[in-house]
């Protein structure tokens, strides 16, 4: 049985709609990503699908019980990173983590939920005092603690540096191998990208793609030829240089081989360094930013 | 069913769930600056003041006086470190944190309580023994334990009417000023600093109704007699614990306050992410 099952969700605020007609299932065990602009919907169907808001019509089911409902019993078996760190201040890590631990019938170890989130050396650190990235992790290891078998993660890692992001990124990987299924709505696509097996992507509150990264890629059309121009380069060939936005060429080829061999040409004629450039299928980004309006 | 359905796992029990949350909200308490010299530190040192500068004085003349700073104490610390801090933690996310735990409703609010309850407590013991030891009197067991029950009474009144009065409050910014406009008259009207002579008929008749008055006069009478004199005193007092929680089980919010006129989360995200 799937571990999420949506159908059919619409949610209103009065006269707005936030989400109309959305439907999907994800697998046990899976990572998920929700992607779309602001304003999309996704954090209004996280926020359903946790059980805060009620849908104005459709149906979900998380691990097979209504979030509306689902009780106790139901939010010891998932687990919640929200979208905005939100902790007590005046609590050590360690203190914070026992605290929640205290609601879960089987909590993870302390030492190995300190380990999991790197912030071991910290544990007796107060929260107020860490960076925003450790309160990040400390807000990770408070989802994790019970050994959810669903985590929702709302943008876990918004405004976190690139190293703090990759260390988040090695936790949640270490999850999913333990069979966790996971839901992120994330901002990255590099994140998803890395984390996904499937994406989902919203815009105005609809699901307008619905694949695996790859699949998503292809979507966006022909390979494309990437090349970011040094600041002396002389001018291109009309027919790619119709292609360059900033110093950077993205150009989509239904012939790479000719189209290279153009580009070759002009950087051997006026003795350019290609080093940089990049063919292959078009980024996950530009097949993202084809689909939402 | 389905098997994923089927697991259903037996949570903690109350008991351990209940000891967990008191722990928690003591030690936040503990590590509340304001709490402690509002509400341990202040009442005892004015009592210390006070005693500086009189000759001889009796239980008659000294019940009074630390009767009132007891209430003092515990509407500075059930009242308004109660509900501020309440409210601070709504708006900062920490509540909806907690709401999304396995943690009962129940549990929160009994754990944040009895903390409360144990600290004013604590805050009238040291009052007692700061009265002890610089007035003289002499105190029976029966009027210690008879001062304590009353004092940690008032503070689950004043803890309930602090929680109500968090669902009419906005936001952090009102809170401080919303609760000096009730935490001032409250203490001063209610006599913590004496009983006032000159009040309107009506202010006295409506101070007897609120929780300060007939907590400082149960603890007053409990000081003198070793007794409450007044059932009275015990019933609005009592009539705040249920008014106040019936209300905040209907009205209370875990979420953080949307202005009217805001967009749900769609909008707060757009927002934070155009910084």
């Amino acid at each position: 049985m799937s571990a999420i099952i949506v159908k059919d969700l619409v949610k209103r605020y009065g006269r707005f709609t936030a989400v109309q007609d959305v439907s999907f299932e994800v697998a046990p065990g899976q990572v998920t990503a929700l992607l779309g602009p602001n304003g999309a919907g996704k954090t209004t169907t996280i926020e359903i699908l946790e059980g805060f808001l009620a849908p104005s019509a459709g149906t979900v089911q998380v691990l097979g019980a209504n979030p509306r409902t689902g009780g106790r019993a139901w939010r010891a078996r998932i687990g919640l990173v929200l979208q905005t760190t939100s902790l007590d201040a005046q609590l050590t890590v360690s203190e914070a983590l026992m605290m929640f631990g205290a609601l879960y019938p089987k909590p993870r170890r302390i030492d190995e939920v300190l380990d999991l989130i790197d912030l071991a050396s910290d544990a007796r650190t107060r929260i107020g005092a860490l960076s925003g990235g450790q309160r990040r992790r400390v807000d990770l290891g408070l989802a994790i603690i019970g050994q959810p078998e669903m985590l929702f993660l709302d943008e876990p890692t918004t405004g976190l540096d690139p190293e703090a992001r990759r260390r988040l990124w090695s936790v949640i990987e270490n999850l999913t191998a333990a069979g966790t299924t996971v839901l992120l709505t994330t901002h990255y696509l590099d994140e998803a990208q890395y984390l996904a097996r499937r994406v989902i992507v919203l815009a105005d509150g609809r699901v307008v793609a619905d694949a695996s990264p790859d699949e998503l890629r292809a979507m966006g059309g022909v390979p494309s030829i990437r090349y970011r121009l040094p600041s002396s380069a002389p001018a291109l060939p009309p027919t790619i240089g119709m292609h360059v936005a900033g110093n950077v060429l993205t150009m989509p080829s239904d012939d790479v081989t000719a189209d290279l061999a153009l580009l070759v040409g002009w950087a051997r004629e006026n003795d350019v360094d290609l080093t940089g450039l990049e063919v292959g299928p078009p980024s996950l980004e530009d097949a993202y930013l084809a689909l939402i309006p | 069913m389905s098997e994923i359905a089927l697991r259903v796992p037996k949570l903690p029990g109350p008991g351990s769930i209940l000891a967990s949350q008191l722990r928690y909200q003591l030690t936040l308490l503990g590590r509340n600056p304001r709490a402690i010299a509002a509400g341990l530190v202040l009442p005892g040192a004015l009592l210390a003041l006070e005693r500086g500068s009189a000759q001889h004085i009796t239980m008659a003349q000294a019940a009074p006086k630390i009767a009132g700073l007891v209430a003092l104490s515990a509407v500075a610390i059930a009242f308004f470190t109660h509900a501020n801090g309440l409210v601070v933690a709504r708006e900062d996310g920490v509540l909806r944190r907690w709401h999304a735990s396995p943690l009962p409703s129940w549990a929160y609010f009994a754990g944040r309580m009895m903390a409360t309850m144990a600290v004013t407590a604590a805050a009238g013991l040291i009052l007692v023994l700061v009265a002890v030891g610089m007035t003289g009197v002499h105190l029976t067991a029966h009027a210690v334990v008879g001062l304590l029950v009353v004092d940690m009474l008032a503070a689950l009144a004043l803890a309930a009417a602090g929680t109500a009065i968090t669902t009419i409050i906005p936001s952090a910014q009102s809170a401080q000023p919303v609760l000096m406009l009730t935490y001032i008259p409250l203490i001063v009207l209610g006599g913590a600093f004496g009983a006032i002579t000159s009040l309107p008929h009506w202010v006295n008749t409506a101070m007897t109704y609120l929780p300060v008055q007939p907590a400082i006069d149960a603890a007053s009478s409990a000081l003198q007699h070793g007794t409450i004199a007044s059932g009275r005193d015990l019933a609005v007092l009592g009539g705040w614990v249920v008014g106040g929680l019936l209300v905040s089980f209907r009205f209370f919010a875990w979420d953080p306050h949307r202005p009217g006129h805001a967009r749900p989360a769609e909008a707060r995200t757009t927002l934070r992410s155009a910084k």
